[in-house]
């Protein structure tokens, strides 16, 4: 398991979702960068390839802002490795 | 003598409507750009009225047959979930539209795993030696079960049939299928359905819903489950064949997203200049999608005899399965 951190998030978000880097902030919604729940579960598969821990597909929504994705991933990153 | 199974022709056959992104965008609340950041299809086809699953699914039989010099085959094996009629099966009225009356005919009915179903089968038929030559089709009229004020799945599904004629040989010749890694989850039954019209609702407690004879889909789940079905059938298949990643020339999945197409790629390690799309100019064409997208690939001059192909598919039911195939000597027409 590897750890996501914030830098990981916005490469994968430009690089994979093509999403304009000029509009990515910490505290920007998922919503706000036009990523609606279809493109938050293929985000969510490539994140699980990343950081090598299954995430359940409603751990993040539209409302959360990227920074809270960071912490919710490592939160389950925690939580897999505890189990 | 073990009797393995070859391809030995192809053909496809798409109906005269098409139907841009534009056309749907007039009626339902949804964008060009929408449908096509979301799903890769720019347009797809629809049979005009008058025209029946078993039209489709003889004009590619035909062109298959023809592909393969064959005036006559020993059985024909229909994928489809859009048959003419809920009884009987379609294939015995598309043999007979082949002048192939006698010969045995029945459908598959994998939604679109549908076509790797109905090719397992017939290999399954070669095997046996229940048969020399099997058409096998995949022939698909979803715009007949959409609904039209569902604005994700009528954007996403096209009309469209496909077809390989595959013949017993022996284990070196040219074009060999398999193995197939095949499987089902009933318990997923609900996420991609057409709930009414089937014993369940007519000798249900309750009336149908308003909505339940059309086609729905959890697109959500569905994405996540089609990645990592496809991608563990896939790497079963490979790992029996005896192949690795790097020795795919080319990827054919089904064409459900070309979202999941990239992802299910990106999974398996094969890079995607390696992966066959046409869905934005078909659709997600169901059971037909697989045949469909290796007939215009071939007849585009894009196979060389030889060329390893990994075929993966998913669907309702849930169903996935996988095959490989050695792409054959085949000309082109």
């Amino acid at each position: 398991m590897a750890d996501l951190t914030y830098e990981d998030l916005v490469s994968i978000l430009v690089e994979k979702f093509a999403v304009q880097p000029e509009l990515i902030r910490p505290g920007i919604t998922f919503g706000d960068l036009e990523i609606d729940s279809l493109f938050l579960v293929e985000l969510l598969l490539v994140v699980e390839r990343e950081v090598q821990a299954a995430i359940p597909d409603d751990a993040i929504s539209a409302q959360d802002t990227l920074e809270r994705a960071v912490d919710i991933v490592r939160e389950q990153v925690t939580a897999a490795g505890t189990r | 003598m073990t009797r393995s199974a070859v391809l030995a022709g192809i053909g496809s056959f798409l109906p005269s409507r098409r139907v841009t992104n534009e056309h749907l965008t007039a009626r339902l609340d949804t964008s060009d750009e929408w449908i096509r950041t979301r799903t890769g299809i720019r347009q797809r086809y629809f049979a005009e009225p008058g025209t029946t699953t078993s039209d489709l699914a003889a004009e590619a039989g035909a062109r298959a047959m023809k592909s393969a010099g064959l005036a006559e085959v020993d059985a024909v094996v229909l994928a489809t979930t859009t048959p003419d009629r809920p009884c009987p099966a379609t294939a015995p009225t598309v043999a007979a539209k082949l002048g192939l009356v006698g010969c045995p005919a029945f459908d598959v009915q994998a939604v679109c795993t549908g076509f790797v179903y109905a090719l397992a089968t017939a290999c399954g038929l070669l095997a046996a030696g229940g048969a020399d030559t099997v058409l096998v089709i995949g022939a698909e009229m979803f715009s007949t079960i959409l609904n039209p004020a569902d604005r994700t799945t009528s954007v996403i599904f096209g009309d469209g049939a496909g077809a390989m004629v595959v013949r017993a040989a022996r284990a070196a010749d040219g074009g060999a299928i398999g193995p197939f890694d095949l499987g089902s989850d009933g318990t997923g039954a609900d996420l991609i359905t057409v709930r009414a019209g089937g014993a369940e609702q007519r000798r249900g407690r309750s009336a149908p819903t308003a909505g339940d004879e059309y086609f729905s889909m959890a697109g959500r789940e569905v994405f996540r489950q089609a990645v990592e079905h496809m991608a563990a059938s896939a790497r079963a298949v490979l790992s029996r064949a005896g192949w690795q990643a790097g020795d795919i020339d080319w990827l054919a999945c089904h064409q459900a997203n070309l979202r999941i197409l990239v992802r299910l790629a990106d999974v398996l390690g094969i890079p995607e200049a390696r992966v066959l799309a046409n869905i934005a100019a078909v659709g997600n064409t169901s059971a037909a999608s697989i045949p469909l997208v290796l007939d215009q690939a071939h007849q585009a001059g894009r196979f060389q005899a030889g060329d390893r192909l990994l075929l993966s598919a998913f669907g309702g039911g849930l169903t996935w399965g996988s095959t490989v195939l050695t792409w054959p000597d085949l000309t082109r027409p």
